[in-house]
C-alpha cells in the first residue's frame, strides 16, 4: 500500500487511520488533516465513521492501524488526557456534562485548579467559581449561580457550557461533535458565533455534522467521509453548498470536481 | 389580611391586633418557661424522675433557649404594634417556630402515650372491660368513640385501596374507569379523602386522650408520670394559635412592593431550599425527629451511658459505612465488605497466635497492618474483577462475597470461636513515654492555632460587616449581626477553652508528678474504653461519666469522617468520584481515569473495612466463621438513609455519618423506650423507605 506522505504545515495530520471494532471495519485507511487557523467541516451521513475518526484523535478509542502527526510530531494518543495535554477539546456529542454535578465542577472537570497546604492539595473553590463565570460571560452564557446543577439547565444551556468549556481550555485545536442537532435556530447561530471566535484566538476548528447548512457558512473546507472512506477535501471556493449536500447523500464526487481532483492530485 | 393591617384599614385591625397580642402572649409564656424552670417548678429531664435541686444541663439550655424565644417574639409583638413593614416576616417566622415547638411538645405526649396505652391495653386484658365499666366515665366514652371512629376510617380506607387496585389489577374493569362508580373509587373527591382523614386524626385524639388519662393510674404497669397531661396542655397552648397566626400572616393576596419582599420566602419556602442543597436532606430530617422523640419519649435517651452506647455500636459500621459512600457515589457498590471484615479478623487474630506467613508470631501493630494489607488485597481483586471483566459490581462482589467467606469457614473448622485468650493469657500491654503525649498536645495546640487563624479574621470581618450594612441587608440586618458577632465570640470562646485544656495536658505531663510512663493495652489504642486508657487529668480524660462506655473506635470514626468528608467535597479526586458516576462517558471524556477510580474506591471501602474489623476484634478478641455476615446490607443501608443515590453520582460522607447514627438511634432507643428489640429491622426498614422518598422528593424541589 502507498503511504501519503507527512504535510508539514498541518496542525493535525492522520495518515492511513484503520479502525476495527472485532470484525467490523469503521474507518477503512482514512488520510485526514488540519491546517492551522482552520475550520474544517468533517461531513458523512450517519454511520460513515466520523466520530469514530475523531474518538480515535481524542484518545477515546485506540486506533487499529495508521499514524498520527501533531504539530509535526507522531504522537500517540492513548486516553481523552493524553489529547488535552497537547491541547485538543472536544464536545462530544453526548458526553458532555455531568447532570448531577454544579456548573463548576464541571468546567473544570479533569484539570481542577488546586492550592497546597503543605503536602496536600485543594480545589480553589473561589477560582472555579469565578472563572467559569468569566468565561461562560465571555461566550454569552449569563450564569448567575456557578454551583447549580447542570440537571437544571435546558439542552442548548448544556450545550453552550460545554463549548464555552473547550473554548476556554482549548490551545490548538477544538472539535466539535454535532454541536447543534439538538439546537433552536438561535442557538446554533451562537455556535457558530463561538467557532469564528475560537479560529480568531489562533485555534483551528473540526465541526462535525451531517448537517450541511449549519457549517457551510463558517467552514474553510469540507472534508467528506462515506463508509468508512474519504470521499475527498474540497474546499468551500470549489463547491456549492448543494453539492456537498449531494456527495452527502449519494456518495459520489461530481464529474466537474473528479476532474479537478485528478489534476491536483489529493486537495491540500 | 395582615397588608391591609400595615395599611391602616380598619377592617382588618381586628385580626391584626389578635396576632400581634399573640405573639405577646408567647413571649409572656416564654418568659413564664424559662422563670419556671430556673427555679425549678417545671422539672426536666432525669429531674423529672429524681428531685435534686441544681438545675441540669439540659434545663440550663431550655432557660436560654425559652428567653432568646421570649425576647425574639416581644420584639416581633412591638414590630406589629407599631407596623413595621419587616415585622411581618418576623411574625412569620416565630409563629413557624412556635407551630414547630407546639408540635414537637405534642408528639413527645403523642408517642409514649400511645405506645404506653396500646401497651397497657394489650397487657391487661381486662383493662378494657374494667374502663368500659365505669359508667358514664369520660374516659370510657372517649375511648369507645376514638375506636369506633379509628376503625371505621381506617376501614373506609382500606376498602377504597382495594377497590382501586382491582380496578387497576383487572384489563375489563380497567376500561370502565370513567364510569361514575368506578370514577369515585378511583378518584374520589379531594374533600371525601379529607373528610376521612379528619375523622382519624378525630379518633386518634380520643384515643390519646383517654390514654392520658388511664395510663398514670396504673403505674404497676408501666413506667409512666402524668406530667404527660400538663405536656399535652402547653403543647396545644403553643400548636393551635400558633398555627391560626401562621397560617394568617403566610397568605398573600394583594402586595405592595415592600410587603412583596418581605413575603416572598416564608419559613417553610426557606427551609425547603435550604435543604435541597444538601444530599441527605432525608437524613438531617429523620436524625432530628428521631432525636427530638427519643429524646422526650424517655429520659435515658440522653444519658452519656447510653449516648456512648449507641456510638459505639455503630462506630465501627460507620467508618466501612464511609468507604461504601464513596464506592456508590462512584456508581459501584460492594456486598463483600462482610467477608472482608471476617477474613480481615481472621488474619489479623491469626498472626497474632498461630504467626504471619514470613514473620512468625508477630505483636498486635503488626498484625493490624498486616491484616489491613489482606484486606487491601481482597479490595483489590474486587476492583480489579470488575475493571477487567465489566460484570456489574452486585455479581463481581456477590461471588467475592461468598467465596471470601469460604476462608474463614475453612480456617476457622467446625464453627470453632478462635479467641485471643487460648493463646495468651494476658493481654498485650505498650508503655507509653509522656513525651508522646507532649507531641500530640504540641501537635494540637499547633493545629488549634492554625485554626483560630485562619477562622477568627473571617469570622470577625463577617460580623463587622454585617454590622454596618445592617441598614441594608433586608429585615434580619440587626438580628444577623448580633448572630454573628455571638457565633464569633462563642467560637473563640471554644478554641481559647480547647487551648487552656490542651495547656493543661502539657503541663500534667511536663511536669515532674505526671512525668511518668502510662501503660496502655493495644487493643485499647485501636478501640479500647477511653477510660482505660492512661489516668486521671491526662490526654484522654475528659468530663466522661465511668459509667459511660466510650469507646476510642467512635474517636476514630470522626477523625475519618472530616478526612474523607473533607477529601471528597474538596480535591479533584472527590470530584472525579462524583463524575465518574453522575456520567461515565463524560468523565472519561474530559481525562478522568474512571477505570482508576473505581480501583481505588474498592481498595478504600476495603481499608476501611479492614480497619473496622481491627476494631472489632479488639473489642472483642475473638474470632467467629460468620463475622461480619449481613453487615454489608446495614452498611448499605446507612449510606442510603444518608441519601446516596444508588445510581451513583450523589451523595455524601456527612450523610452517611448520619445515617449510622440514625441507625445507633433507634437500636439503643427503641429498647429504651420498651419497645422489643425484635422489631428493629421492621422500623429500620420503614426509615429506610421514608428517607429515600424525602431525599427524592427534596432533590425534585431542587431540580425545579
Amino acid at each position: 500500500m502507498e503511504y501519503k506522505q507527512k504535510n508539514d504545515n498541518a496542525l493535525v495530520d492522520m495518515i492511513d487511520i484503520h479502525k476495527y471494532f472485532g470484525s467490523v471495519q469503521v474507518l477503512r485507511g482514512i488520510d485526514f488533516h488540519v491546517d492551522r487557523q482552520e475550520i474544517v467541516g468533517l461531513l458523512g451521513d450517519n454511520g460513515a465513521g466520523k466520530s469514530t475518526l475523531i474518538k480515535v484523535l481524542t484518545g477515546y478509542h485506540s486506533l487499529t492501524r495508521g499514524q498520527i502527526y501533531f504539530d509535526n510530531e507522531a504522537v500517540r494518543i492513548h486516553s481523552p488526557h493524553d489529547a488535552r495535554e497537547l491541547g485538543i477539546e472536544t464536545v462530544h456529542q453526548d458526553l458532555a456534562l455531568v447532570p448531577l454535578m454544579s456548573i463548576a465542577r464541571n468546567f473544570w472537570l479533569g484539570q481542577e485548579p488546586t492550592y497546597e497546604v503543605g503536602p496536600f492539595r485543594f480545589l480553589d473553590k473561589k477560582m472555579m467559581a469565578r472563572e467559569s463565570i468569566q468565561a461562560l460571560a465571555d461566550v454569552g452564557i449569563h450564569i448567575r449561580d456557578s454551583e447549580e446543577t447542570v440537571g437544571n439547565m435546558s439542552g442548548g444551556e448544556r450545550q453552550s457550557v460545554a463549548i464555552g468549556r473547550a473554548v476556554y481550555f482549548g490551545k490548538k485545536l477544538l472539535i466539535l461533535d454535532e454541536p447543534t442537532s439538538a439546537l433552536s435556530v438561535g442557538e446554533t447561530q451562537k455556535v457558530l458565533d463561538y467557532t469564528i471566535a475560537a479560529k480568531e484566538k489562533g485555534m483551528s476548528v473540526i465541526f462535525i455534522t451531517h448537517n450541511i447548512r449549519h457549517v457551510y457558512e463558517v467552514a474553510d473546507r469540507f472534508t467528506i467521509i462515506e463508509r468508512g472512506h474519504k470521499l475527498g477535501d474540497f474546499y468551500k471556493s470549489e463547491v456549492s453548498e448543494n453539492e456537498v449536500a449531494d456527495m452527502i447523500v449519494t456518495g459520489q464526487i461530481p464529474e466537474r470536481l473528479r476532474l479537478y481532483d485528478e489534476e491536483n492530485g489529493d486537495v491540500a | 389580611m395582615m397588608q391591609a393591617y400595615f395599611e391602616g384599614k380598619r377592617e382588618a385591625s381586628a385580626i391584626g391586633s389578635l396576632v400581634t397580642f399573640l405573639a405577646f402572649g408567647f413571649g409572656l409564656l416564654g418568659l413564664a418557661i424559662a422563670y419556671g424552670v430556673a427555679l425549678g417548678w417545671i422539672p426536666l429531664g432525669e429531674r423529672a424522675q429524681i428531685l435534686r435541686s441544681n438545675l441540669n444541663t439540659f434545663e440550663i439550655i431550655v432557660v436560654v433557649a425559652s428567653l432568646i424565644y421570649a425576647a425574639c417574639c416581644l420584639r416581633t409583638a412591638y414590630g406589629l404594634y407599631t407596623r413595621e413593614g419587616a415585622s411581618l416576616r418576623w411574625a412569620q417566622w416565630m409563629m413557624f417556630v412556635t407551630v414547630m415547638i407546639g408540635g414537637t411538645i405534642l408528639l413527645s405526649v403523642a408517642i409514649p402515650v400511645g405506645l404506653k396505652f396500646s401497651l397497657l391495653l394489650s397487657q391487661v386484658a381486662d383493662l378494657r372491660d374494667v374502663i368500659n365499666d365505669e359508667p358514664g366515665a369520660f374516659v370510657s366514652v372517649a375511648l369507645s368513640t376514638g375506636e369506633a371512629l379509628i376503625s371505621i376510617s381506617l376501614f373506609i380506607i382500606a376498602v377504597i385501596a382495594l377497590l382501586a387496585l382491582l380496578v387497576f389489577l383487572i384489563p375489563f374493569l380497567e376500561s370502565w374507569r370513567d364510569r361514575p362508580g368506578i370514577r369515585l373509587i378511583v378518584a374520589p373527591p379531594r374533600k371525601f379523602i379529607q373528610a376521612i382523614l379528619v375523622v382519624l386524626s378525630l379518633g386518634i385524639i380520643c384515643f390519646l386522650v383517654a390514654g392520658a388519662a388511664v395510663v398514670p393510674d396504673y403505674p404497676g404497669q408501666t413506667t409512666i408520670r402524668d406530667s404527660e397531661n400538663h405536656r399535652l396542655l402547653a403543647g396545644l397552648l403553643f400548636f393551635l394559635p400558633a398555627f391560626f397566626a401562621y397560617r394568617v400572616v403566610r397568605q398573600v393576596e394583594e402586595q405592595s412592593d415592600e410587603l412583596r419582599r418581605a413575603l416572598a420566602l416564608t419559613p417553610g419556602k426557606f427551609i425547603r431550599a435550604e435543604l435541597a442543597k444538601s444530599p441527605s436532606a432525608g437524613a438531617i430530617i429523620g436524625f432530628i425527629a428521631i432525636f427530638l422523640g427519643f429524646t422526650m419519649a424517655t429520659d435515658l435517651f440522653l444519658e452519656p451511658s447510653s449516648v456512648a452506647s449507641f456510638l459505639s455500636n455503630v462506630a465501627t459500621k460507620g467508618v466501612i459505612a464511609i468507604g461504601v459512600t464513596y464506592l456508590m457515589i462512584s456508581g459501584e457498590f460492594d456486598l463483600s465488605v462482610g467477608s472482608i471484615l471476617g477474613v480481615t479478623a481472621l488474619s489479623f487474630m491469626n498472626f497474632m497466635t498461630h504467626g504471619a506467613p514470613v514473620f512468625g508470631v508477630v505483636g498486635p501493630i503488626p498484625a493490624a497492618l498486616l491484616a489491613i494489607f489482606v484486606a487491601f488485597i481482597l479490595g483489590a481483586i474486587n476492583g480489579v474483577l470488575l475493571i477487567s471483566t465489566r460484570i456489574p459490581s452486585f455479581i463481581v462482589t456477590l461471588g467475592t462475597m461468598l467465596a471470601f467467606r469460604a476462608i474463614t469457614l475453612v480456617a476457622i473448622a467446625g464453627g470453632r470461636i478462635l479467641r485471643y485468650s487460648d493463646h495468651h493469657t494476658e493481654l498485650p500491654i505498650i508503655g507509653i513515654s509522656n513525651l508522646v503525649f507532649i507531641a500530640l498536645a504540641v501537635i494540637g495546640l499547633a493545629v488549634i492555632a492554625f485554626t483560630a487563624y485562619r477562622v477568627l479574621p473571617v469570622l470577625y470581618r463577617g460580623a463587622l460587616q454585617a454590622w454596618s450594612i445592617r441598614a441594608d441587608n433586608g429585615d434580619f440586618g440587626t438580628s444577623g449581626a448580633i448572630v454573628r458577632s455571638v457565633a464569633l465570640v462563642l467560637v473563640a470562646l471554644i478554641l481559647l477553652a480547647i487551648i487552656v485544656w490542651l495547656a493543661a495536658v502539657l503541663a500534667y505531663h511536663g511536669s515532674a508528678s505526671g512525668g511518668q510512663i502510662v501503660e496502655v493495652g493495644y487493643f485499647d489504642l485501636f478501640n479500647g474504653r477511653v477510660l482505660a486508657i492512661g489516668e486521671d487529668g491526662d490526654f484522654f480524660h475528659m468530663q466522661i461519666p465511668r459509667n459511660a462506655n466510650v469507646r476510642l473506635a467512635i474517636v476514630w470514626w470522626f477523625i475519618f469522617v472530616v478526612i474523607f468528608h473533607v477529601v471528597l467535597t474538596s480535591t479533584s479526586f472527590g470530584n472525579s468520584i462524583f463524575a465518574t458516576g453522575g456520567n461515565e462517558g463524560a468523565a472519561r471524556a474530559q481525562g478522568v481515569n474512571v477505570d482508576r477510580v473505581k480501583l481505588q474506591n474498592f481498595v478504600i471501602v476495603a481499608l476501611l473495612t479492614g480497619i473496622a474489623a481491627i476494631y472489632e476484634t479488639a473489642r472483642n478478641p475473638g474470632v467467629d466463621p460468620l463475622k461480619g455476615t449481613g453487615w454489608e446490607l446495614e452498611v448499605i443501608a446507612m449510606t442510603v438513609i444518608g441519601g446516596a443515590l444508588l445510581t451513583g453520582g450523589y451523595g455524601s460522607v456527612v450523610g452517611s455519618l448520619l445515617g449510622a447514627l440514625i441507625f445507633g438511634m433507634l437500636q439503643t432507643g427503641l429498647v429504651l423506650v420498651g419497645i422489643e428489640s425484635r422489631l428493629f429491622a421492621g422500623t429500620i426498614g420503614v426509615i429506610i423507605i421514608a428517607a429515600v422518598v424525602m431525599n427524592t422528593l427534596v432533590r425534585g424541589a431542587r431540580q425545579n
